[in-house]
């Protein structure tokens, strides 16, 4: 209790490794967020899954068109409504109660990830089209 | 006598702790994130551990998530709490042992905090398994700061005030 005594002088009495402690999780989170976010090197483009319950309900080529699509899954509560438009995807509407996933917003890049949990709806951006050695795909 | 102060002390705890966590369960979602709560009842927890010790720490963790799922009436729901809140607060019992000259009740609330958020994760993949959960892993990572800061200086504030009291009989 000796350590609970020394109030004031100190920054609100905090010890060196009280903000070691706090750096650690904002290390964690941080080191967390990149490993999840892929590599900021990885190409634009590719392929959107579309997951519910952990099965790829659609694929979208991402390519860099302007034009705003819209693709409704039906979860597990409800619909959800995912938008692409010009190589990015996003949740555009979505069943779930706090909405985190609309929050996320746009993602573009290989490995980035929108996640919807409540209605088990994930968007996922996988960096080559099946593998393929091409750079483009036009349709 | 000393068993008598004990059991009280005890049972006052498990019941500041409930009494917290249905406070608590009263507030609106602090950020739109599951699982990122204030942490409140864990005021309880870091008490304990600071005025009577590593033992106590745990026997009050224990019984206030059990009876707290309990009360609840939600199995997922006490096997989340009860994973997070048992193995946080082992934390922060090696921490406190480990640390105890070194780093104050701030810290290792802060680590609890994190720990906990991070095993309620866990143990929600255990139930869930879908691995698209640990992209609310850094979310709840740095939620548990400002969580964990606070439930820490409310924690000192309460072991500073009660500063004296034992088991012993005065």
């Amino acid at each position: 209790m000796d350590d609970t005594k020394q109030r004031g002088g100190r920054f609100w009495g905090l010890k060196v490794a009280d903000i070691i402690a706090v750096c650690l999780v904002l290390a964690a989170a941080a080191g967390t967020m990149i490993v999840l976010s892929g590599s900021r090197s990885s190409a634009r483009g590719g392929l959107a899954l579309i997951e519910v319950n952990g099965r790829v309900v659609n694929r979208i080529v991402l390519g860099d068109d302007a034009k705003k699509t819209t693709y409704k899954v039906k979860g597990r509560n409800g619909e959800s409504v995912i938008e692409v438009q010009g190589g990015k995807v996003h949740m555009l509407e979505s069943a779930c109660r706090d909405k985190i996933c609309i929050g996320m917003g746009w993602v573009d890049r290989a490995g980035q990830a929108v996640v919807c949990l409540p209605n088990r709806v994930v968007i996922r951006i996988t960096g080559s089209q099946h593998g393929s050695k091409v750079d483009t795909v036009t349709e | 006598m000393r068993d008598t102060r004990r059991v009280t002390y005890l049972a006052l705890l498990v019941s500041v702790g409930l009494v917290l966590s249905i406070i608590e369960s009263t507030f609106p979602p602090l950020l739109p994130l599951p699982g990122a709560k204030l942490g409140l009842a864990n005021i309880a927890t870091v008490i304990a551990l600071y005025m009577f010790g590593p033992w106590m720490a745990l026997e009050v963790t224990v019984l206030r998530s059990l009876l707290a799922g309990i009360l609840r009436g939600s199995v997922i729901g006490l096997f989340l709490s009860f994973s997070g809140a048992l193995v946080s607060t082992l934390v922060m019992i090696v921490l406190y042992v480990v640390f105890k000259k070194k780093m104050s009740v701030i810290g290792v609330s802060t680590i609890g905090a994190a720990t906990h958020n991070v095993v309620q994760l866990l143990a929600a993949f255990l139930l869930i398994q879908h691995v698209a959960l640990f992209y609310y892993m850094p979310y709840l990572l740095l939620i548990s700061i400002p969580t964990g800061l606070f439930v820490g200086f409310a924690s000192r504030r309460v072991v500073v005030s009660l500063e004296g009291l034992s088991l012993e009989a005065v």
